[in-house]
């Protein structure tokens, strides 16, 4: 798809070579085709999350852990996104765009303040790194706080303190198991798409990508 | 089938109910929380007009949801934490004491509360309209903007881009065999090759939104401009000020 002759039409700044000319000093960080495939992505898992949030707002009523087993899907889109584009405020456009279309669910346009703040959450722990370091440590590390995170916002919600001891152990491990598992499932689903190639010349090739090899840990 | 939430501007509908949520999440009065349920159930059905069927799950479907919290974070209270420990119900060696049953109904009424906020803007707004309404007012790069929109285009392509995959596994007996496991690893099968048509669209529609000059000016005309107008700050206004009304009200 992405052949040489192309990119000079969609991203000025994105190929190696183009670094060179002085018109590619400043590269447009926000190219149509970064916009759009952050929006295929988001489309994909937003769809998801249609089914999953009318589920969790039934189970809401009866049980609390159902819920926490769920919210993984939220962060599998700016997992992938992020895992796969390599670029800053990748998963925080792919997040929101996901949570567009679950306005039509019970959380209405809640849902795209939540999946705002998932996608803050999830650029955080790259930000910090000044977006260098894009090893899967670090995105076990960003979930595993997003979770501990999330957990000290939705116990009080749920009444959590004063239930029994089995069911707080149930859910504060569910919740965990959810969210750090949706990191594995998009680094994996991030490392078969960059396989495909769909995103050459897109994601930076510089880069030791945690899409193209697990064991890579240094540059 | 047009209630008068469905005409106010999305942003009033999302950051007018933000603080009366704040304020169900914080309070443990079980009036007020009540009140607030009831409110808002009745703004949604004279605001957003649902059809009946709407309707009569909303109204049927609220005292259900908060019977079950109460009667299920009943049980999962510990019974240590409640002081009144009379027992209501007994299922067996389980319990449900008063106390518990005032936590659960506590919760309920706050989920309900919740809810029913969020489904204010969740019946009456759709995505584009969001969209619209955050690139004129909320200065939201259109660029950006303008991709939500493109990319909801993408759903029903996916639609058919699955029943392609699906055939083209089928033709080549990608996991087979029956039972929800099997189904399981063929559902799993069909994520990469959607995504990877999906990404692959993306990169065909951006050349084509480049080549009719999207994006080559700062600014963009609106084919559909989303005003905000006196109404939607008599919304907002009505929301916010409904946190210190109601209360007040319950409390005489």
């Amino acid at each position: 798809m992405s052949t040489p002759e192309t990119t000079p039409t969609t991203a000025p700044g994105t190929t190696p070579d183009a670094a060179a000319t002085p018109a590619a000093r400043r590269p447009r960080p926000l190219t149509t085709r970064y916009l759009m495939t952050c929006g295929a992505i988001g489309a994909a898992t937003g769809v998801l999350l249609i089914p999953v949030n009318l589920v969790a707002f039934g189970a809401l009523a009866a049980a609390p852990t159902l819920v926490a087993a769920l919210v993984g899907f939220w962060l599998v889109g700016g997992v992938i996104a992020l895992a796969l584009l390599q670029r800053p405020g990748a998963a925080l456009i792919t997040s929101v765009i996901s949570g567009i279309f679950a306005i039509p669910t019970p959380a209405g346009l809640t849902a795209v303040l939540t999946m705002a703040m998932v996608g803050v959450a999830l650029e955080l722990g790259f930000a910090v790194t000044l977006y260098r370091v894009w090893s899967p440590w670090l995105f076990y590390v960003s979930t595993a706080v997003i979770a501990a995170v999330y957990l000290t916002m939705v116990f009080p919600a749920y009444e959590m303190g004063s239930a029994s001891t089995l069911a707080q152990v149930m859910f504060v491990l569910t919740l965990f198991v959810s969210m750090v598992g949706a990191a594995w499932l998009g680094l994996l689903l991030a490392r078969r798409l960059a396989a495909t190639g769909v995103t050459r010349g897109l994601a930076p090739v510089r880069r030791p990508a945690a899409t193209t090899a697990t064991t890579t840990t240094a540059p | 089938m047009t209630g008068f939430l469905r005409g106010v501007n999305p942003l009033a509908k999302m950051f007018g109910p933000l603080p009366v949520m704040a304020a169900v999440f914080l309070t443990e009065d079980l009036r007020v929380l009540a009140a607030f349920t009831l409110g808002t159930l009745v703004l949604l059905l004279v605001g957003a007009l649902p059809g009946w069927r709407t309707s009569l799950a909303l109204v049927l479907g609220v005292p259900v949801g908060v019977a079950v919290v109460a009667v299920s974070f009943g049980l999962w209270v510990d019974p240590a934490a409640v002081a009144d420990t009379r027992t209501v119900l007994a299922f067996g060696p389980v319990e449900l004491t008063r106390g518990g049953l005032a936590v659960g109904l506590v919760t309920g009424l706050r989920l309900a509360a919740l809810v029913l906020l969020a489904m204010v803007s969740g019946l009456t707004t759709t995505g584009p309209e969001f969209v619209r309404a955050s690139v004129q007012h909320l200065r939201v790069p259109y660029r950006v903007g303008y991709a939500a929109l493109a990319s909801m285009r993408f759903v029903p392509r996916f639609g058919r881009e699955l029943e392609v995959i699906r055939s083209a596994h089928r033709v080549r007996g990608v996991a087979g065999g029956r039972g929800p496991v099997a189904g399981a690893r063929r559902a799993g099968g069909y994520a990469v090759p959607l995504l990877a048509s999906g990404i692959r669209h993306a990169e065909r529609v951006s050349l084509s939104m480049e080549s009719r000059a999207f994006g080559a000016a700062p600014t963009r005309t609106e084919r559909h401009p989303v005003p905000l107008r006196v109404r939607d700050g008599v919304v907002l206004l009505a929301f916010w000020s409904a946190c210190w009304a109601v209360p007040a009200l319950v409390h005489g």
